[in-house]
């Protein structure tokens, strides 16, 4: 099986300026002379939101809601939050032992189990506590998912964001609605002075509605909190599977490295390998603000889009070595982020990195946590993960995206 | 008087110039003639503190020690 594709670039970025080089697309993205240009057919769920908008708005909004990424905040995710959901799922993956004993689960549904509970916290979304409602909420995620991402589907757009939008509305009235009515009150008591500010939920919906913005349309925390949801939950669970497929082939050819499967250190290079090769968005576009013209020569007009390729960036021998194809949890690259552009670039960072690759990254100067790919992998470790033989992992195929669809495991030791 | 636990730094290799932080401290921070972000005063009072915080969760590439 290739666990290492070449990038199909998806109809929408064909007949654009492509740019493939790491320096090309590293200027683009620092550059202030370009806008946020992706997106476009997927405004119905991420429009307005965070990842759409720029500059002084994009600022203001990301100050508004960089707290929930405090040192503290993400000590207490992984402590209180993350760590329970990961034992909790694992244990309810021994309900599905089969007449031989063994454990069987699909990796790409369990992970996104194990994370819809934690983008439920972040975003402020309450009730995904119990199996059957994570289970529900964990679906409309992928849905919503499938929805603000309908560029890259390989359905026809038009019916996937009118089926999207009509789910979306069951998880208006399931999850979303109550929970901000629920965080309406608690604001309005806050208010009034019945409650103090330190009594509120600390997430993104009460911190939007205590923040209320009179240009924001009323949908806008809907988009938002789709945005999380669909976010916090998207790159653990298109890395995993890809981390354990490349630890599984680095392990059969280093069988002496096995034993290194509980190391964090090693958990965490892996991870960073991982999302280098697999990027959960392999292309972002940008619109030239103004006439540009890049270090390389190469003349944008104001107002064109262009696109930059992550996927081939992210492999560019240049900068990651001959050898930037293929997988290597021991490769040093001292002078830039070792995941590349697996988290964009720019003011466009992903807002929420350090919940996957934590904060003892070699990038933070900082210790607190390790994030959601080291402790899911070394839960999974512990719980003797192993490629199914039976049942291969596969893609999708309903998507452009480089994600496994089905990826069958066997967890020995539960 | 400033406090010697307080130690700013901003990691050259991985800032990208947003300048967040200049504009949540411009005290302390600013820009360099490189584009990127540069440390005025790298051992500022006590009360700097919350908008150091600020300014390095702010940061969109977590740049910022302190």
């Amino acid at each position: 099986m290739e666990t290492i594709r070449d990038m199909e670039p998806p109809p929408h970025i064909i007949g654009i300026k492509h740019f493939v080089d790491y320096k090309t697309v590293d200027e683009i993205l620092k550059s202030k002379n370009f806008r946020q240009g992706s997106h476009q057919e997927s405004q119905p769920f991420f429009g307005d939101s965070l990842l759409t908008i720029d500059h002084g708005e994009h600022f203001e909004r990301r100050r508004l809601e960089a707290p929930l990424f405090r040192k503290e905040a993400l000590e207490y995710y992984e402590r209180e939050e993350l760590l329970p959901l990961i034992s909790s799922s694992l244990e309810e993956c021994e309900q599905n032992r089969g007449a031989d004993g063994l454990v069987r689960a699909d990796l790409c549904l369990l992970v996104r189990n194990m994370l819809a509970r934690i983008s439920a916290v972040t975003t402020g979304i309450d009730g995904v506590d119990t199996p059957e409602r994570t289970d529900a909420f964990r679906t409309y995620v992928e849905q919503l998912g499938t929805g603000a991402t309908v560029e890259w589907s390989t359905e026809d757009h038009g019916e996937v964001i009118e089926r999207i939008l009509a789910i979306r509305q069951g998880f208006v009235e399931e999850f979303y609605g109550p929970s901000v009515e629920r965080r309406c009150e608690l604001i309005d008591q806050f208010r009034a002075g019945q409650i103090s500010e330190d009594d509120l939920p600390r997430d993104l919906l009460t911190l939007m509605y205590l923040h209320w913005n009179e240009d924001w349309d009323d949908e806008l925390p809907l988009r938002e909190a789709t945005l999380y949801t669909v976010a916090s939950s998207q790159t653990t669970t298109h890395a995993v599977p890809h981390m354990m497929m490349h630890l599984h082939e680095w392990f059969e050819v280093h069988p002496e490295d096995y034993e290194k499967r509980f190391d964090r250190e090693f958990l965490k290079r892996a991870g960073h390998e991982a999302i280098r090769l697999h990027l959960p968005s392999p292309a972002l576009l940008r619109i030239a603000l103004e006439d540009v013209t890049l270090s390389n020569g190469i003349e944008i007009a104001e107002g064109e889009r262009v696109a930059c390729l992550f996927t081939p960036a992210n492999r560019d021998t240049s900068v990651f070595g001959d050898d930037a194809k293929s997988f290597d949890p021991y490769r040093e690259v001292p002078d830039v982020k070792p995941w590349g552009f697996a988290f964009g670039g720019g003011e466009h960072t992903c807002i929420g990195r350090t919940l996957v690759t934590g904060l003892s990254a070699r990038t933070d100067g900082d210790e607190g946590t390790d994030g959601t790919l080291v402790n899911i992998a070394l839960a999974l470790f512990g719980a003797g993960i192993e490629l199914d033989p039976e049942e291969m992992p596969a893609f999708t195929e309903l998507s452009y995206h480089d994600a496994y669809g089905r990826f069958p495991v066997i967890l020995r030791d539960l | 008087m400033a406090d010697p636990e307080l130690h700013v730094k901003i990691n050259s290799l991985i800032c990208e110039g947003t300048a967040y932080c200049v504009r949540i401290n411009p005290d302390v921070f600013g820009i360099g003639t490189d584009g990127l972000g540069e440390v005025l005063v790298d051992r500022p009072a006590p009360e700097f503190e919350d908008s150091l915080e600020e300014a390095a969760t702010l940061c969109p590439t977590r740049a910022i020690t302190y």
